[in-house]
């Protein structure tokens, strides 16, 4: 069951006051508030007592005699256009509401859609706006033989069709109208004569819209209500009285302003998408971090775990004055899960551990590595854990032979090699913890190159680090067993220790 | 006796019980192991690595220990579960680490300071993007000190079921330092949960109660071709052997690793 509450004298505001005195599921819908009114005849009584209630509150509220319309029909959009054709209070039995419709003007169907905007009726495409072709035929050709209604001077505000139709003659009319104006010539004033037009052949003509105007004027619902959210920003502030130093004392205000704001998310089943901390610094400055959050989360402990976390790298250069966290909601995140797979972290641990690591290691030493489309040895780039998981998985259907892992040295380390008939013979490293000696095995050269196209030239700046490699790589046994990647770079025959294979 | 059964009951309700008066109830069925996908190896593993325990890998140089490791870690990515090496010397390889069938979209990969030069200082300019390692101790033993304290991390939050942490680059005489509170503090943190820890160094540092031991030993490289042109590496063989605190003997395991064409 819905109410329609429609008073043009009022503003706004007055309406939503009134609606919200009623219930807390409302929408509006530009000059109109429309009410789910189901579990209110318990407070009310019947929807005749409910809709004089109604009436009653808007009367209060209107000024001079206009007299505001209240409709109670079982359909939204029986509700709406009751409200806007019909004056004073009109309520209608559920199955009726064709029967209430049917002597409305059709012009009621452009004002239900100026207030329902585009959402609740799609505009048709050009070509079936401009759609001028003859009449239906049949016993539908004609004027509709429903009995007109009063004007609404007389009566406080009925759509009179013809009298639109008149005061719409000679003016030119906006292309949202052009549907209104076919119908008029083909002499369809009210909706009773609408509904009576045959489905296919008024989609045939006049498309998708027209075919909606004619679902609207059985009272048909084209859309869900959507209830009235209040828009408040999830936003926190505290001014202490004494300026604070150090993460410590910080934490607990930071605990007293994200608790409520992460109860206030929960009741809006949303989630946080950024964290901004704002802290006013005794200095008079402002030092502002914002947190991307991979997943929407709310839990208190884990929001403010992350922003003390992140001000531990991020630390501010004086003691605090005010601190402000916002929070930019977005709906929270729905996973269905399998059970046929193992199940993996929240993504509130997943960012927690993260932001830990992180705070102890680096930023950029944390992560998973990502390989890089190049031939260049050991190349690769970190990216985000957990940001790009991958769903194939490959079960192997028998053993897997071990490979041989390499452990690269980061930073090449300078080595003396030497050279007997172009093959390295001996190995002399000053590095502790590393083999020299005579290389029992050697098997090499492998020689690869690249990037030589990037080398530093006029046009390449001089702080510009050429990405180039020429070289020819060894594998090397030494006395001891070690297993060494040896790689000599050709331009300067500078010999280095690259890894080892273990 | 009622003495007795009165502290064992105050025990019990305090949860303490389970390592003075009883043994945690024995893990069942194949999830109690992390498989490595290797025949060879699982079969001396009894099924693989013992979830909820503390393993090791030890060995010298190129015996294999690092691929036994990195072989845990692409069959756990291959069964869908996250996975983490702490990597206290920044020794990882990427790209031979996907050779090996790792899916790195499911690694966390925990860099810790790569020394450069001969000195164990490092010049922050040299590694733009990383913390200065600032504390008491030597140089090392800091880095040491934030790849405990990861692998802590890590262990804690169970997000990853296989925790790696390569401890093999650091000096004997640094890891000897190590309190034995520090493996304590691990096995008790995945006490009880699918998270298996291993660790990779070059001499036995630790092993839970349920953990297993994997010594890698009698190294021998493979060459293919006769002529010095034509040779090249084949791989390497080895032996593990494998040991647990309640086995009675420990099981040998013949196993050769291929150097791939990647490297």
């Amino acid at each position: 069951m819905f109410a329609a509450l429609y008073a043009p004298s009022l503003p706004a505001a007055a309406l939503v006051d009134v609606a919200r005195a009623y219930t807390p599921r409302f929408e509006q819908l530009g000059s109109i508030i429309l009410l789910d009114a189901s579990g209110l005849s318990r407070l009310f009584g019947s929807a005749q007592e409910l809709g004089e209630h109604l009436r009653d509150a808007l009367s209060k509220q209107s000024p001079g005699d206009s007299v505001p319309r209240v409709a109670i029909a079982s359909t939204q959009t029986a509700a709406t256009l009751l409200a806007l054709g019909s004056p004073g209070l009109t309520v209608v039995m559920p199955g009726k509401e064709a029967i209430a419709l049917a002597p409305l003007s059709v012009s009621v169907l452009d004002t239900f859609e100026q207030v329902h905007g585009c959402s609740g009726a799609p505009s048709p495409p050009a070509s079936q706006r401009t759609n001028t072709r003859a009449p239906l035929g049949g016993r539908h050709q004609g004027p509709s033989p429903k009995p007109q209604v009063p004007s609404p001077d007389q009566t406080g505000g009925w759509h009179h069709p013809r009298s639109t139709h008149q005061a719409s003659r000679g003016k030119r009319r906006a292309p949202e109208n052009r549907l209104l104006e076919i119908l008029t010539k083909w002499g369809i004033r009210s909706l009773g004569a609408l509904v009576e037009l045959s489905g296919p052949e008024i989609h045939e003509r006049l498309g998708e819209r027209g075919a909606l105007w004619q679902s609207l004027a059985r009272g048909v619902d084209a859309r869900p209500m959507v209830p009235w959210v209040d828009e408040i920003p999830f936003e926190a502030a505290l001014e202490l009285e004494w300026p604070i130093e150090g993460l410590e004392p910080l934490s607990f205000v930071l605990a007293r302003l994200l608790e409520p704001l992460a109860d206030r998310l929960e009741r809006a089943d949303r989630g946080a998408a950024v964290l901004s901390t704002s802290l006013r610094l005794t200095s008079r400055t402002i030092h502002s971090r914002t947190l991307q959050l991979p997943a929407p989360m709310r839990d208190p402990k884990t929001l403010r775990t992350l922003v003390l976390l992140d001000l531990e790298s991020h630390p501010p250069d004086a003691p605090i004055d005010i601190v402000r966290v916002f929070i930019e909601p977005t709906p929270a995140k729905v996973l269905q899960w399998t059970l046929l797979e193992r199940a993996q972290a929240a993504p509130e641990q997943v960012t927690t551990l993260l932001a830990r690591l992180r705070a102890l290691m680096g930023e950029t030493h944390v992560g998973s590595p990502q390989l890089v489309d190049t031939w260049k040895p050991g190349a690769f780039t970190m990216s985000d854990f957990g940001s790009r998981i991958s769903d194939q998985l490959q079960k192997p259907d028998r053993s897997i032979e071990l490979k041989a892992a390499l452990r690269r040295f980061r930073f090449p380390i300078p080595t003396r090699v030497v050279v007997q008939e172009g093959r390295p013979v001996r190995v002399q490293t000053d590095r502790q913890g590393f083999t020299s000696g005579a290389i029992v095995q050697a098997a090499g050269p492998w020689r690869t190159s690249g990037n030589w196209w990037d080398t530093p030239g006029p046009r390449m700046k001089s702080d510009q680090k050429s990405d180039a490699w020429d070289r020819d790589e060894w594998d090397v046994a030494m006395q001891d067993g070690t297993i060494y990647r040896l790689v000599v770079e050709r331009e300067v025959g500078q010999w280095f220790l690259e890894g080892v294979i273990d | 006796m009622p003495a007795r059964a009165a502290v064992e009951a105050l025990l019990r309700d305090r949860k303490l019980d389970r390592t003075l008066t009883s043994t945690l109830p024995e893990r069942l069925g194949e999830d109690a192991v992390a498989p490595l996908d290797t025949d060879a190896l699982d079969r001396g593993l009894a099924g693989g690595l013992p979830r909820g325990q503390v393993s090791e890998v030890v060995g010298p140089s190129s015996s294999g220990r690092t691929s036994v490791a990195w072989a845990a870690l692409a069959a756990a990515t291959r069964r869908g579960e996250s996975v983490a090496i702490i990597d206290t010397f920044d020794r990882f390889d990427p790209p031979t680490a996907h050779a090996c069938g790792l899916d790195l979209s499911r690694l966390l990969w925990v860099r810790g300071q790569a020394i450069s030069k001969t000195s164990g200082a490092i010049d922050p300019a040299w590694l733009p993007g990383v913390r200065a390692v600032n504390g008491p101790g030597t140089f090392i033993e800091r880095v040491i000190d934030r790849a405990i304290k990861s692998l802590n991390l890590v262990v804690q939050s169970r997000v990853c079921t296989l925790v790696v942490i390569d401890l093999i680059d650091v000096p004997a005489n640094a890891l000897r330092r190590l309190p034995a509170s520090t493996w304590f503090r691990v096995e008790r943190a995945i006490e009880g949960s699918d998270t298996a820890v291993l660790i990779l160094a070059a001499m036995p540092v630790a092993r839970s109660a349920g953990g297993r031991s994997i010594v890698m030993e009698n190294r021998e490289p493979a060459w293919k071709g006769d002529h010095d042109r034509s040779r090249r590496m084949a791989g390497v063989k080895a032996q593990a052997s494998v040991n647990a605190a309640r086995w009675s003997h420990a099981a040998r395991v013949d196993l050769s690793t291929t150097v791939l064409n990647a490297i």
